[in-house]
């Protein structure tokens, strides 16, 4: 068993937003309680639709906002409650790719200046020694030495995410958070990416938080798979637990929603209705009850806890009359 | 007689000197009913061909063509009004966004009823009734009080269905899908899909369906046609062409989605880039990234030759190769 990287306990991140004048706030709870761990060099994915949490608990991996209440760990440090020299230090462990390389670069500088960033706040090298580990990195993610002076725009979007993802490894962090990294691009590019970052991972030994919607995507890099709904976890083992034998009617109604290729070939069919509920005013008992095919009273009143099923975690009350 | 006929369609843009062909040497045909895919990576002329066939690239590009028909009417020589008849009416197009497909100052409703008034002349009750009904037929959940919701008040999935409603308000022959789902969720997508094929069904609209998703094309489409670089390289029968592929980038392209390459730690890749206005190899489009390249690729382009019910544009077609599943 390699070290544990990452480990969560119960993370929550609330905001409260403003319903208007002499109203009283309303509170959304993006990261409901979250826990989970990752060792170094494997990865780890983060399924789910838009808004339940997946970009909420990025954010919070990567220091970017202070969790709620909880704690998190990295790399032997704990971010809420670590003494401050500690935290900085951490920035430097922790690195992020975005999902729109476009946006995620510079427009006005050059490659090699974006790439040499990190090293110039983060250590002490040269001049000189910064330019020879930013092209030792452009080599290996796959682009040409003079690259070094060219601008963003002057490349397509699939080499733009590799210059992203050669800045996320310029500090050789021990944790990448990738957030849906190729949901951007077109899918003979989406391969060379995705071949890209299990090559670095290879080499580099880097632990990956993958956040994806795309199931097959995942199904290709993960190790682990956390599927999340309204900001919690509802279902969470390893890859082949949850493609194998999803309990949870969610993860099974994302299996099938997923197309395939090969649609006969499909393991498990499900149809849900209706479309996320408001994180304003979530529903009672069960987030997920209004849409599940399988909702019974139960589901309204309580609000299902993670537990062991099948050596995996879920959150449903009737997992295993799911199969 | 097909629906929709299209033969060497060629869309330009550019000088006169220069041109740079988007679309090229393009045919295409259409049935009565028939959901027919196109598949192919950005920059691979989808949309522009279905713009230019509704008209709507007016001042932009040229277009030139050998037919170019809907329903027995000549789309090229056809007056500005008589085709503002047909667009919109007999052909209808569902863009990406919901979201900027719809205007944000006018409720769902009144932007459905807009589509009623010009081409069906309908008034009063009857064109509220049949706003209803529409709304109804897309499953929008409480239709009477959404009728007068703005866009901003409505999910992108609920958007779309509104988007849907508008399109087929005037029960086209023919609706234009161009990237349906792809800015939604996956179980909305699913939905929004399923909603599609069955209007498609219950309609017998012919639908066509632009993706760049294959998965989304195997499960629904009956016939296929993948582009690249403004020239359809392979066109046949689902599931025949996802099962054995014959041109090399039909196969690249299936190959490289992760599904394929189950328990591999590598995804089979094809190398380089979608060639772009200015690199345009000499001979076939493909040839810079194809493996099985030979030297007359690099300076003849292929033709479209004929292969069962489909056809493809390739020197060394993959025909004897039992494609692995």
């Amino acid at each position: 068993m390699s070290e544990t990287v990452l480990r969560a306990r119960d993370l929550t991140r609330h905001y409260e937003v403003s319903q208007g004048f002499m109203k009283p706030n309303g509170v959304v709870r993006a990261l409901g309680g979250v826990s989970f761990e990752l060792a170094a060099g494997k990865t780890l994915a983060v399924v789910g639709e838009s808004g339940c949490g997946k970009s909420t608990l990025a954010r919070a991996l990567t220091l970017i906002e202070t969790p709620t209440s909880g704690s998190l760990e990295l790399d032997g440090v704990d971010v809420v409650a670590g003494a401050k020299a500690d935290i900085r230090s951490l920035r430097s462990k922790v690195q992020m790719v975005f999902q729109n390389p476009y946006a995620s670069l510079n427009p006005r500088q050059k490659i090699g200046v974006q790439l040499a960033e990190p090293l110039l706040i983060n250590t002490d090298l040269t001049a000189a020694e910064r330019e020879a580990r930013v092209k030792e990195m452009m080599s290996i993610v796959g682009l040409r030495p003079e690259h070094y002076y060219r601008y963003p725009h002057m490349f397509s979007g699939g080499q733009r995410q590799r210059i992203a993802i050669a800045r996320a490894m310029m500090l050789r962090p021990k944790i990448v958070v990738a957030d849906e990294p190729t949901s951007a691009l077109d899918v003979s590019i989406q391969a060379q990416v995705l071949n890209l970052f299990m090559d670095l991972q290879q080499e580099l030994g880097t632990a990956y938080v993958f956040i994806s919607h795309n199931l097959s995507v995942v199904e290709h890099v993960a190790d682990d798979v956390m599927v999340m709904y309204l900001g919690r976890t509802v279902e969470m083992g390893s890859k082949a637990q949850i493609y194998g034998a999803p309990r949870h009617p969610y993860t099974r109604a994302l299996l099938s929603a997923t197309p395939s290729i090969h649609p006969e070939d499909r393991r498990v069919k499900i149809k849900i209705e209706g479309e996320l509920p408001s994180p304003l005013n979530p529903p009672t008992g069960c987030a997920f009850h209004k849409r599940c095919p399988f909702a019974k009273a139960r589901c309204q009143e309580e609000v299902p806890l993670l537990r062991e099923v099948d050596g995996h975690q879920v959150a449903c009350h009737f997992a295993e009359e799911i199969s | 007689m097909s629906l929709l006929e299209i033969k060497n369609l060629s869309v330009q843009f550019g000088r006169k000197d220069a041109p740079f062909n988007a679309v090229e040497g393009l045919d295409l045909t259409v049935n009565e009913g028939e959901l027919v895919g196109i598949v192919g990576e950005s920059g691979s002329g989808k949309s522009v061909t279905m713009m230019a066939m509704m008209g709507l690239l007016e001042g932009q590009g040229r277009i030139v063509a050998d037919k170019l028909s809907f329903d027995g009417k000549d789309l090229l020589t056809i007056s500005a009004r008589e085709r503002r008849k047909i667009v919109g009416k007999d052909i209808a197009m569902i863009f990406q966004d919901p979201m900027t497909s719809l205007n944000p100052s006018y409720t769902v409703g009144y932007q459905i009823m807009e589509v009623l008034k010009v081409h069906q002349g309908l008034r009063g009750a009857a064109l509220k009734a049949r706003a209803l009904e529409l709304m109804q037929m897309v499953e929008i959940p409480a239709a009477e009080s959404r009728l007068s919701a703005y866009p901003h008040q409505l999910s992108g999935g609920m958007s779309q269905r509104v988007v849907i409603a508008m399109a087929i308000a005037c029960k086209p022959k023919l609706l234009i899908a161009d990237e349906p789902t792809t800015a939604l969720d996956v179980t909305i997508q699913a939905q929004i899909m399923e909603l599609l094929v069955s209007l498609q069904k219950s309609q017998n609209m012919a639908l066509i369906m632009i993706t760049h998703d294959l998965a989304v094309i195997a499960e629904v489409a009956q016939r296929v046609a993948v582009m690249y670089a403004g020239q359809v390289v392979e066109m046949g029968a689902v599931p025949g062409l996802f099962r054995q592929p014959v041109h090399p980038y039909t196969e690249a392209l299936l190959s490289s989605i992760p599904e394929h390459s189950k328990g591999a730690s590598r995804l089979s890749t094809l190398p380089g880039i979608v060639p772009g206005q200015y690199d345009r190899p000499a001979g076939c489009l493909l040839s810079p990234r194809c493996p099985y390249v030979q030297p007359n690729c690099r300076q003849d382009r292929p033709a479209l030759s004929p292969h069962g019910e489909g056809a493809y544009r390739c020197h060394y077609p993959l025909l004897n190769k039992e494609t692995a599943r």
